[in-house]
């Protein structure tokens, strides 16, 4: 992997993590939406009946969603640290080659072989590994969307219940209308972050 | 990379420096080798930029395997940001360093290297049929800061204390001290924060015999411009930027 590239993997990196903590400032928000929709469908009573599984089902996806993002930011931080493991071995294998080359009349120049095919034995495996967990997240990742087309698709239906709560209406609309705004942003960050790692691992 | 050997007994001292290939934007820094019959200890190994030379140079004295102990008297990136690598290269190797600055020393990375804290009062380096004695020499100008003195070689490594900041390519000795004194003004005057620990490390060195007092950057000192340079340091006021 040239330099070039394990500076943009740098880049992925980070720009995932700060994707996924977006996303968790999302679900926080829905779950939030789900708690004031439940208030509202309480007061509406027998207008709204249609409306309150619906919000428990909102606030179940919120959590389900958060405690996803909670797992992939812990891989996405064994990303990390793998991206800098990965870099650190590359510069010690490219110092080590150079040595070689400018040791070679030394009387112990033959001595640093050890060191320079274990750094290379250790940058194969960083790679390997990386490669691995990139996979891993981008599975991980695609569990994400599910809870959020879920959501789009039970915001559609709040809005016909909605339709039949009177007075109560506008306000219940306003819940299903963040809902889905809150879920179709998911999907664009989740969809970023996928084709991040994708190229990544495309380079890879 | 200019070696100097400067003892030659049953052990040696040898100085690397004056890279020619250093990048013109970071400054030239004096490397000390202590090299025994099987070990090897490096002082103030230097920054990353000089890791690659550093080696290729040593690899004329020693195999890898017989660098066994590192040095780095204060934590600068002149003197140790090399860590990492060197961690890549010698994974048995042992790093002699401050207590103080262990945390911030590991950002450099040292996962292989084993960290030897030395506390505030010194301590001893020993190499085997070599003990050198680890002399405490804080806020000059690093607050926990490091000098070695060998009593058999009689040389006082002292770090950052007795610095020349000058052109490339210079001798490897003051020849001319009085030619020399304005080339470490500033950098004593202004690097150098606190006259008490002057005063303290002056009386500490002069109760010591030195033949050669060799900084890390600059030129070494020997026989009289060793008292030459005490006496212009005790005279001279430092911690002037308040
Ligand atoms: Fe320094
Ligand atoms: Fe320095």
């Amino acid at each position: 992997m040239p330099m070039s590239q394990n500076k943009s993997q740098f880049v992925a990196v980070a720009s995932i993590a700060a994707e996924l903590s977006a996303v968790m400032e999302v679900a926080k928000e829905i779950s939030l939406a789900a708690a004031n929709a439940k208030a509202i469908a309480f007061r509406a009573g027998e207008k709204a009946r249609g409306f309150q599984p619906i919000t428990d089902f909102i606030n179940e996806l919120a959590k389900e969603t958060i405690e996803l993002v909670n797992n992939i930011n812990e891989h996405a931080l064994k990303l990390y640290r793998l991206t800098v493991k990965e870099h650190r071995m590359s510069e010690a294998c490219k110092r080590f080659e150079k040595v070689a080359v400018s040791a070679s009349a030394a009387p112990y120049a033959s001595s640093l072989t050890p060191s320079l095919q274990q750094a290379r034995q250790r940058r194969t495996d960083c790679r390997r590994q990386f490669s691995r967990h990139v996979s891993e997240l981008l599975t991980q990742l695609a569990d994400v969307m599910h809870p959020a087309r879920a959501a789009r698709v039970i915001a559609a239906n709040s809005r016909i219940e909605a339709s039949q709560a009177g007075e109560y209406l506008q306000s219940l609309q306003a819940v299903a209308e963040s809902v889905d705004n809150a879920a179709q942003i998911i999907h664009d960050k989740v969809h970023k972050c996928r084709s991040a790692l994708s190229m990544i691992n495309a380079v890879d | 990379m200019k070696m100097t050997k400067i003892y030659e007994g049953a052990y040696q001292w040898i100085m690397y420096g004056r890279d020619p290939y250093k990048p013109d934007n970071i400054i030239d820094t004096n490397q000390y080798v202590v090299r025994t019959e099987n070990r090897c200890l490096l002082i103030d190994p230097g920054g990353i930029e000089l890791f690659a030379p550093m080696l290729a140079a040593v690899l004329h004295h020693a195999p890898v395997d017989e660098i066994t102990d590192l040095f780095a008297s204060h934590q600068d990136p002149d003197i140790i940001s090399s860590l990492g690598l060197w961690g890549q290269a010698l994974p048995h190797a042992k790093l002699h360093a401050a207590g103080l600055w262990e945390g911030f020393l590991r950002h450099f990375g040292c996962e292989s290297i084993q960290y030897v804290p030395i506390p505030d009062a010194g301590g001893v380096i020993n190499l085997g049929s070599v003990e050198l004695q680890i002399v405490p020499a804080h806020y000059l100008h690093s607050s926990a800061n490091f000098n070695i003195y060998d009593p058999q070689a009689k040389i006082f490594f002292s770090g950052d204390i007795g610095a020349a900041l000058e052109g490339p390519g210079q001798p490897v000795f003051v020849e001319n001290f009085d030619a020399h004194v304005e080339k470490m003004r500033f950098f004593h005057q202004r690097w150098m924060p606190s006259n008490q620990a002057k005063r303290v490390w002056i009386d500490r060195v002069r109760s010591l015999d030195v033949e050669i007092l060799a900084p890390q950057h600059g030129r070494m000192f020997k026989g009289d411009d060793v008292k030459r340079f005490l006496d212009w340091f005790e005279a001279l006021q430092v911690g002037i930027a308040v």
